[in-house]
């Protein structure tokens, strides 16, 4: 589906304030790192920083975008500030704001949240030259929510195995939905949800939860299948956690309800729980059992620290339980992926 | 093993200090200091801390904690020559080799019960991800609580007061868990000597800076990132006027250094932490002095005694590594023109996405202003993958190359 022409706003991470983008006219384009786009960056960083953030500025170098009218990025890691640096010296690049993203979701964490989804409110609004109100505000909060509800009921039918192309097909939807006006993304998860159910459960392949940050090929979801691992549940960054539901609340100021919501929704790894450090591993495997899975994947992007770093406590938590892991490091590209096939089937084996 | 090896440090120092006839080197001044802290971190007679690099070590100090960041223990696991092994406990537990090593290696030491058990932690968003995130896992690893300062990236708005408010509470974290009580004649003591320190390092940079310097590439590698460690104390205020009386000592008595120093070198990041010869290869062979480094700095202004949170905020905000790359560039360029530099040295520390992941934007903002960088692939705790070979190669075609330019400054 070729994408409409907008105002589009670029994005680049999950904790994105996205309705703040919609309240200003503007359509969140999600810059996904999936190119053809020659390996430049490396000129600006270094070969360590995560491919993720290095295809994003291949496409920018290489102007593999819409035009933007500008580009959001928000502090959550290392790599994501960089690209911000890099970002602005790429030639004829859309004008860009970072905002700061606290690690932690205490009340002084959501409060500075809050200021700083205000301030990117005002650049939205130069960005766009449309003001944004606390209607408007409202309004796009509820489209958000719209989307978050169609995507949920898609997952969950793919869940069900009753949409035909599962999470290869949800994956699609999913990248379309963070690339298109609000109109187009519903018609189109509509549309899928509107569809006959399939049969597409195969009860003998193993079930399998996977997690981890940046993997929006649909093919890749694809390959997992193709190897015998039957998915039940995930919780990827260009997963479903974009499309997580911001809580309304007529009374309550609604940057602040943005800033809490955002904080408080389940956490990747950069986010975390002072009072309860290792928190993650927790919950990935609460989310495990949830999924009725026999073992999971973690899908990480090269280099990434925030979720490198804690892997060991995961793959602790899951070992303790009985749960075999399988961690695959990636570059984003299905390459990448397909290197990891023998390892895949070999882990989908060891399950059955 | 570290109790002793600090031990035997502290008593060869203070011999040797005994032994000096009052001409004592500042250096080995500061190598007592690092000894003692590492003693107070093992002897259990005070509560430690593992923080973050920009946690407020004068505060923690008044209280009565031993405070350090963990990426010092990984640097001294480098300096004697063990932090391998160490790093490949943490491999084998699953921390990725492409990860920072100062991290590996302090993770493979606490996991095999080196490293001193914390009575809390204290994690802090600046300078890096993995730091943060190495501080929570070691939080899981003790199950002792933890606590984080946000550094937002800059002073605007509201946000000096939000990092104050922090500390604030850290404060009283602290007593709740430590039953410290928060002090504030002690503080503001420690707030006084960590300006009096502060004056003494302004002094002593300012000497560091002439032409020719008389610091020499060894004589403050490591100072700005491990000083912070001390301030508050007593200790520190004397280490930094003992570096600026022995610097202006050397600048009166004579120029004749001059011969020593072709060229003025400036080290971006930290130093390469374990054994090696490459400031002595730069030094003797070819008269290239590391002047400068990138965190020998005062970036922070007098601390008020009065209203130390404020101060202390905007001081773990000033730091270079925070922030955009505009700004770190920016704090490069000025030192490169205060101390005339002819070329900085960048190691490169492999696994450091904050600092060498955008060595690319350092280097074409130095050679912006006519100073060329050396950019080494080593890594900097990890001694087993350094190849001298191949660093005296890329060294020799540097300083050949420097030759053949002009000064910038000229
Ligand atoms: S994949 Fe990891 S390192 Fe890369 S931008 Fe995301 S959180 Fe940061
Ligand atoms: S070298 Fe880089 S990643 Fe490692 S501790 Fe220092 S700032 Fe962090």
């Amino acid at each position: 589906m070729a994408v409409p022409p907008a105002d589009f706003i670029g994005f680049a991470c999950a904790y994105t304030p996205l309705p703040v983008i919609a309240a200003a006219g503007g359509a969140p384009y999600r810059v996904l790192p999936m190119t053809e786009s020659p390996d430049q960056a490396g000129r600006m960083l270094h070969d360590n920083i995560c491919p993720h953030v290095k295809r994003i500025l291949d496409r920018a170098i290489d102007r593999d975008l819409p035009e933007l009218r500008g580009m959001v990025f928000v502090n959550s890691c290392d790599a994501m500030r960089r690209l911000y640096d890099a970002w602005r010296r790429v030639d004829g690049a859309a004008p860009s704001v970072l905002i700061d993203l606290p690690p932690t979701a205490d009340e002084s964490a959501v409060a500075f949240f809050a200021g700083e989804i205000e301030r990117l409110a005002r650049t939205v609004e130069s960005w766009c030259g449309r003001t944004i109100d606390r209607s408007k505000l409202s309004k796009a909060v509820e489209q958000h929510n719209v989307l978050c509800d169609r995507v949920d009921a898609l997952t969950r039918r793919v869940e069900a195995g009753t949409l035909e192309g599962g999470w290869s097909r949800l994956q699609a939807a999913l990248n379309l939905a963070a690339t298109t006006p609000f109109d187009a993304a519903l018609k189109h998860l509509d549309g899928l949800l509107g569809e006959a159910p399939a049969d597409r459960r195969r009860a003998s392949d193993p079930p399998i939860f996977l997690f981890g940050n940046v993997l929006p090929d649909p093919d890749a979801h694809a390959l997992f299948e193709a190897c015998g691992a039957r998915i039940v549940g995930e919780d990827m960054c260009t997963g479903s956690r974009t499309f997580t539901r911001i809580d309304s609340d007529s009374t309550e100021d609604s940057c602040r309800l943005l800033a809490a919501s955002l904080l408080r929704r389940p956490r990747c790894a950069r986010t975390f729980d002072a009072s309860d450090p290792g928190r993650m591993s927790q919950d990935v495997l609460d989310a495990v059992k949830r999924s009725g899975a026999k073992g999971a994947i973690c899908h990480t992007v090269k280099f990434c620290d925030p979720y490198l770093v804690r892997l060991p406590l995961v793959r602790e938590a899951l070992q303790r339980e009985g749960y075999p892991l399988l961690v695959l490091e990636g570059d984003c590209t299905l390459r990448s992926m397909g290197q990891h096939r023998t390892r895949i089937e070999a882990f989908a084996e060891m399950l059955r | 093993m570290l109790q002793q090896y600090f031990g035997e440090l502290e008593t060869g120092l203070l011999s040797a200090i005994r032994g000096s006839d009052g001409l004592v080197n500042p250096r080995k001044l500061y190598s007592l200091e690092v000894a003692r802290l590492g003693k107070r971190l093992c002897s259990g007679t005070s509560p430690v801390a593992w923080c973050g690099i920009t946690a407020p070590f004068d505060l923690l100090h008044s209280m009565g904690v031993t405070s350090s960041f963990v990426e010092f223990v990984g640097a001294l696991l480098a300096v004697t020559g063990v932090a391998g092994a160490f790093i490949d406990t943490a491999d084998q537990a699953g921390y990725s080799s492409d990860g920072c090593s100062y991290h590996r290696a302090v993770m493979g030491a606490a996991s095999q019960g080196l490293m001193p058990e914390p009575a809390f932690l204290v994690g802090a968003t600046n300078p890096c991800s993995g730091g943060l995130a190495a501080i929570e896992c070691l939080a899981r690893h003790y199950s002792r609580p933890l606590t984080v300062l946000h550094i937002p990236q800059d002073e605007s708005g509201g946000n000096v007061a939000y990092l104050a408010q922090q500390i604030r509470v850290l404060a009283g974290f602290v007593t709740a868990h430590t039953g410290l009580p928060l002090d504030r004649d002690r503080l503001r003591e420690a707030i006084e000597n960590t300006n009096r320190t502060r004056a003494a390092m302004c002094e002593m940079y300012a000497l560091a800076q002439r032409v020719p310097s008389p610091a020499t590439s060894k004589d403050l590698s490591n100072f700005g990132v491990v000083l912070p460690l001390f301030l508050g104390s007593e200790a520190a205020v004397e280490l930094a006027c003992a570096y600026r009386d022995e610097f202006a000592r050397r600048c009166a008595a004579s120029p004749t250094t001059k011969k020593r120093e072709t060229f003025r070198l400036m080290w971006i990041q930290n130093r390469i932490q374990f054994r090696q010869d490459l400031e002595k290869l730069l030094e003797n062979e070819y008269k290239a002095v590391i002047v400068v480094d990138e965190l020998n700095d005062v970036t922070w202004d007098e601390i008020d005694p009065e209203e130390p949170f404020e101060g202390l905020a905007r001081r773990s905000i000033s730091i270079p590594f925070n922030g955009t790359m505009e700004r770190r560039v920016e704090h490069l360029q000025k030192l490169a023109r205060e101390y005339r530099i002819d070329g900085a040295v960048s190691p490169c520390n492999w696994g450091c996405r904050q600092g060498t992941g955008a060595r690319g934007l350092i280097q074409a903002g130095l050679e912006e202003i006519g100073v060329p960088v050396l950019n080494l692939e080593v890594d900097c705790v990890d001694d087993r993958k350094y190849t001298e070979g191949q660093v005296r190669t890329r060294v020799e075609a540097f300083v050949e190359m420097l030759h053949g330019r002009s000064s910038p400054w000229n």
